[in-house]
């Protein structure tokens, strides 16, 4: 760029092109650098958890902080050895997995209810079933305590599990799905003399599978997560799930940090694990459901 | 099933495809050189099966309905009729009129839990909205190249962690004594605070665990909003010189404005019932949450207790109405603003 005159071929704006280029690269990346930054400052407090859990005795004391985490897992067994924290465990994944089935039959099921018949009062239906989101929970929990206790589900597994077996979301995903499939798919279906479940489970679900991942991983955020419904509807352990455990453990551990955030890694492994593998689609997943329910 | 008895007594599709055509898909019935099949099977349909239909359709949304009916659409309307009635779980209801909010009107309790709940919103709203709008901005150019994809799941994460197993680190970075929050403020000169167990400071404190908890959703909702923005419209800008700020002011704002909207409505929602983190937060020493001296007492969590803690359902389920209304308004607003108010493309 400096050698004047120029030759032929390389004009003052080619080189002037790459320069700007450069620079917007340059700031990308820049951006870009700034941009992991705060994401590695918003993951801290959830490495902190794996740092204290596996730290050494009084690591959680020093100052300042410690960084490393230490790899010790003595805590983490004793935790897991002498407390009941595996018992909650396995209350939770039995509550979200069975939330997780529940919301897919009745999803599926109304999804194809609302997308495949005409029928009088279909869109009222359908509004009913999407209004459920625009419920503030805050505001009926006090009157479900009171629905729950004259069904004698307080303190059971179906009182954990039932209430959330049908999502607004998922027949919202199911239905859109459902209106994108061929009518010709379900009349040779017919033909074939397949009812309407066998044309469910061996056509139309597979075609869905995108809103079946979708669905599978809201329900799991919202199930795994859940922590004042079992707080105000379960009062005895035998029942009751993990993150109700972890805030047992807050009042009775106080002060013995290690062991608390063994009991909190413990509870947050499966919500890191199935984010790490599905990051793209838990986002979107959840963003489409929060779009959902206003627009 | 009488209908697909009926279906397999039909005959097979005649030669040719038995998948239809696109043709056929729109309009099966009116097509008159149409499939003989698919309309012998419409014409084969008893009465029976014309009625069965459609019943199916009810059936199948049924169960789904049976349970939002039950366990959210009652406890809505019993609101409205428990909160004129003295009550307890069990039963034993008298009508009461308007009594119940006398009763609640002459609680300071409860006044403070409002203006607790409003000064929370409306601290939060301001700063989630601008905090989510400036990482969004921030991370835009990369996510549209997909690498910053990265960055934007690590600052949404929080949002999918289980609030009370999170909240345990955070009431260690609170703690005065060793807290990292301390250990910051003390290393650039600031005094030390007392945090979770300082009625000035343990609202505050649940602000920052809010913020962290909830930034990333918002975020990602911007992220959404900006990648709908015309390209060709911030190129056109760019070509007539506008920088930076001219660019964000008359051209990423105003057409951001309804997911900026969206956001706004969002956050004042989803904070107003905020309550695992502060019952979490605050719930160590006290117990039962909203202290230190009842300065974290939102409106949800004073309902909790009042219902749960002092079994006094009656006034739980009126100040349980008087929440329901004041969101549901919010709520109609915003549907009503949101279609004219506001830009769409």
């Amino acid at each position: 760029m400096r050698t004047l005159p120029l030759g032929k071929g390389d004009s003052i704006e080619s080189a002037r092109g790459k320069g700007v280029l450069r620079t917007i690269r340059g700031r990308l990346t820049g951006r870009w650098l700034i941009g992991l930054l705060i994401g590695l400052v918003f993951v801290l407090p959830v490495y902190w958890v794996l740092v204290i859990a596996t730290g050494h005795h009084g690591d959680a004391y020093a100052i300042p902080p410690v960084m490393l985490p230490a790899l010790q897992f003595g805590s983490m067994w004793f935790v897991l050895t002498h407390t009941n924290i595996v018992h909650y465990f396995l209350n939770s994944v039995l509550i979200t997995s069975a939330t997780i089935v529940l919301v897919l039959v009745t999803g599926v099921f109304a999804g194809w209810g609302l997308a495949a018949y005409h029928y009088r009062g279909r869109e009222a239906l359908f509004l009913v079933a999407i209004g459920v989101m625009l419920l503030p929970q805050q505001a009926l929990i006090v009157t479900q305590f009171n629905v729950m206790f004259h069904l004698g589900l307080l303190d059971s597994y179906a009182g954990l599990i039932l209430p959330f077996g049908a999502s607004s979301a998922a027949i919202f995903l199911f239905r859109q799905a459902f209106l994108q499939l061929p009518e010709s798919f379900w009349d040779v279906a017919r033909l074939e003399g397949a009812n309407v479940f066998q044309f469910l489970w061996r056509v139309a679900v597979p075609t869905a599978r995108p809103a079946v991942a979708t669905v599978v991983l809201l329900t799991f955020i919202s199930s795994w997560n859940q922590f004042q419904w079992p707080l105000i509807m379960t009062s005895s352990k035998a029942v009751q799930p993990i993150e109700l455990a972890l805030s047992h453990y807050m009042s009775s551990f106080s002060n013995n940090w290690r062991d608390l955030t063994s009991a909190a890694v413990i509870a947050l492994v499966p919500v890191l694990v199935i984010f790490a593998f599905t990051q793209r689609y838990m986002v979107q997943a959840v963003v489409g459901e929060d779009r959902g329910v206003t627009e | 099933m009488i209908l697909d008895k009926t279906e397999r007594r039909t005959p097979g599709l005649p030669n040719g495809s038995p998948i239809g055509s696109a043709q056929e898909r729109v309009s099966p019935r009116v097509d008159p050189a149409g499939r003989a099949a698919v309309l012998s099977l419409d014409r084969s349909e008893s009465l029976v099966a014309r009625i069965a239909r459609p019943l199916m359709g009810y059936l199948l949304v049924i169960p789904s309905l049976a349970i939002f009916g039950v366990f959210f659409y009652v406890p809505a309307v019993m609101l409205f009729v428990l909160a004129f009635y003295h009550w307890n779980v069990f039963g034993a209801t008298t009508f009461r009129g308007l009594g119940n909010f006398a009763i609640l009107f002459n609680q300071p309790l409860y006044w403070q839990s409002l203006l607790t709940t409003g000064y929370f919103v409306l601290v939060m709203v301001p700063l989630t909205l601008l905090l989510a709008l400036a990482l969004a901005l921030l991370l835009r150019e990369g996510v549209r190249q997909a690498r910053g994809g990265f960055a934007r799941s690590l600052i949404f994460l929080p949002h999918v962690t289980p609030i009370i197993a999170t909240s345990i680190i955070w009431v260690w970075l609170f703690n005065p004594q060793f807290g990292l929050a301390n250990f910051a403020l003390s290393h650039v000169g600031l005094p030390r605070l007392g945090w979770l167990e300082d009625p000035h400071w343990a609202l505050p404190a649940v602000m920052f665990y809010t913020l962290w908890h909830s930034v990333g959703l918002y975020t990602v909702l911007f992220l959404a909003g900006l990648s709908v923005i015309p390209e060709q419209v911030v190129e056109a800008a760019r070509v007539d010189g506008a920088r930076a700020f001219t660019m964000f002011r008359r051209v990423i704002w105003p057409l951001l404005s309804p997911t900026t909207f969206l956001v706004m409505i969002l956050i004042s929602v989803n904070t107003m019932q905020a309550f695992s983190q502060i019952f979490a937060l605050t719930g160590g020493a006290v117990g039962r949450g909203g202290g230190p001296a009842y300065s974290t007492s939102t409106d949800a969590v004073l309902i909790y207790q009042t219902a749960f803690t002092y079994s006094h359902f009656s006034l739980a389920a009126t100040m349980s109405l008087i929440l329901f209304v004041i969101l549901l308004v919010i709520t109609v607003i915003q549907k009503r603003l949101s279609s004219r108010w506001v830009f769409y493309r």
